[in-house]
């Protein structure tokens, strides 16, 4: 006897067993169809992330593992390298200015799609995705174009307008770099932002300018405040991935500019130390979520903070 | 409703507002349109606006023979992934959003789990852990490190449309007489159709691209296309770069029309 859930499949005492088997199957009910993929996470995530952290921990001579004990040598000659924290303190700057930026630029987009209808709409979101769908390094390398040497778009409007005399150096400096990574990274912020934004409840505002309000202070103190969880959603994103990008520091920054996740993938791949690659890689990882989290919380805190002042 | 009055700092606030959003929006879109605009340059050299219209750029990409080997590579590897992920994310997403069996939450929580990890350090995991059983970085270790990357794009749109259906359809359709196959055949997949070819096109571009986890992963002697342009974009200059670019624009575009048609382009801001 098979037993009938709320809502489930009617019981059907005359198909036989396989068929009943297969509508079983169908409608899901376990954890089954989940298997492969858990499997296939298990053998090429899994395994893989355990041999990273092990690198690290292991010694490695000429491509071979040598001794068979762990040590903790590794990691403490890494977090006892002045250069680390230097390249750690460079992207955790890198990733908090250009979170911030994106927000600044993002959220007044997102504020808008909100207001307008129609074809307004359709351009703000083709504006937002089209850009999300092209490659990060199509969209650097859009960006050496424009910052380029004198022969950059910037520079050659400005040198032909007469504001400038010599070219600016934009290129392989820190403003190239954020300028880089605020545009490329600008719709993970937005995106987030839109969702919640378009689908808020109005009425606390309309009650705000009934009250006397102004729209100016509706808007910081109504909207605003309505939508910090998105903002935090929004800045972990994109902290998240400013701070582990190392395609826009190496294209944009130029061959000195370094933080910690250029320096992973240049003793993975150009140097080949790949004990200090692994120490490095679990580094920038750890340091990557904690920073993460503190977002979060510190969203979470906000958000409360402005449920209880509301 | 009162009518508002409206100050003139509301006005001026409302402005700068207005302007901010039009100067990002501008931000957004300029620079691929500009890498367009450049990639038809007739001279050897990148000058905006261009100096005339010439494809010659487009011709020398196409005469390129290890060009055309990389875009071969970047399209198998693209086709092997998205088949991977489709056969692997679409029966996870029944179990994620339609099973139920102790500790779902924590099992969706795994499938998901590569989306908080950078590409770079799968790339790099894969390397490491294909390395301890002598297995170099090739095509194969691409295709299933990337799957790993697109997994839970994959998961996440068709969770998505799966929690929207009416689970009452099907129940109609058992009721109605209809086997269990057939039902699953003829009523829920036609369903989810839309957010299955949403999520082929995008994990078939975001595999098309990728360089973060390609870079670790792909075979020295057959790279795909974006580590070919990983390196050209770091040791050359010239307006065929802005030709292969305006090529993985274009189809970028492509797969917007396909997600715009199928499940909407609002939708795609959840997933990512």
């Amino acid at each position: 006897m098979t037993t009938t859930t709320l809502g489930g499949p009617p019981p059907n005492l005359l198909i036989p067993g396989h068929r009943r088997l297969i509508r079983r199957l169908l409608h899901g009910g376990g954890l089954w169809p989940a298997v492969p993929a858990i499997v296939f996470l298990v053998i090429f995530l899994v395994l893989p992330m355990a041999t990273l952290l092990a690198f690290g921990f292991v010694t490695i001579e000429r491509g071979r593992i040598v001794g068979d004990t762990l040590t903790l040598e590794h990691l403490i000659k890494a977090l006892n390298d002045d250069l680390v924290w230097r390249l750690m303190w460079r992207s955790l700057w890198v990733a908090v200015v250009s979170s911030l930026l994106t927000l600044a630029l993002g959220y007044p987009v997102a504020y808008l799609f909100s207001q307008v209808r129609g074809l307004a709409r359709v351009l703000i979101l083709v504006a937002v995705v089209s850009p999300l769908l092209t490659s990060a390094l199509v969209r650097a390398y859009a960006w050496l174009v424009i910052l380029g040497g004198r022969r950059g778009i910037v520079n050659q409007t400005l040198l032909s307008l007469g504001v400038i005399d010599e070219p600016l150096r934009i290129l392989n400096t820190d403003w190239a770099v954020l300028i880089g990574m605020t545009q490329i990274h600008l719709p993970f912020m937005i995106l987030p932002l839109l969702a919640v934004l378009a689908e808020r409840d109005r009425r606390l505002e309309e009650a705000s300018e009934n009250l006397g309000a102004s729209r100016t202070e509706t808007f910081f103190r109504v909207t605003v405040p309505m939508s910090i969880p998105a903002i935090f959603a929004g800045l972990a994103l994109v902290f998240a991935i400013s701070y582990t990008n190392f395609i826009v520091p190496q294209l944009l920054g130029g061959g000195a500019y370094a933080t910690l996740a250029v320096q992973v993938y240049e003793q993975t791949v150009v140097v080949l130390d790949w004990t200090r690659g692994a120490v490095l890689a679990a580094i920038l990882l750890a340091t990557c979520f904690a920073f993460v989290l503190a977002i979060v919380a510190a969203g979470r805190q906000l958000a409360r903070w402005a449920e209880v002042t509301r | 409703m009162s009518r508002r009055k409206v100050s003139a700092i509301d006005l001026a606030g409302g402005t700068a507002l207005a302007l901010v959003a039009g100067f990002a929006l501008l931000l957004l879109v300029a620079p691929s349109l500009i890498v367009i605009a450049v990639s038809f340059e007739p001279r050897g050299y990148i000058a905006f606006p261009p100096s005339g219209f010439s494809t010659r750029w487009y011709g020398q990409v196409l005469a390129n023979r290890q060009l055309l080997d990389s875009i071969g590579v970047s399209v198998t590897t693209a086709l092997w992934v998205t088949a991977i992920t489709l056969l692997l994310g679409i029966p996870a997403a029944f179990a994620s959003v339609r099973g139920t069996f102790a500790g779902k939450s924590a099992v969706n929580a795994f499938l998901l789990s590569p989306q908080m990890m950078p590409g770079m350090v799968i790339g790099i995991a894969s390397l490491f852990f294909g390395a301890y059983f002598a297995f170099r970085a090739s095509d194969q270790m691409l295709v299933l490190a990337l799957s790993v990357f697109c997994l839970p794009f994959v998961i996440r749109i068709v969770m998505a449309r799966l929690a929207g259906l009416d689970q009452r359809l099907d129940e109609a359709s058992a009721n109605l007489g209809a086997g269990a196959l057939e039902t699953f055949a003829r009523v829920t997949v036609p369903q989810l159709g839309p957010a299955i070819i949403a999520a082929a096109a995008f994990t078939f571009i975001e595999a098309f691209d990728n360089v973060t986890v390609a870079l670790f992963t792909s075979d020295v002697r057959g790279r795909p296309l974006a580590v070919e342009l990983y390196y050209l974009v770091q040791y050359d200059n010239t307006p065929a770069i802005a030709a292969i670019s305006a090529f993985e624009i274009a189809l970028s575009f492509l797969v917007m029309i396909v997600i715009a048609r199928t499940v909407g382009l609002d939708r795609i801001g959840r997933l990512s």
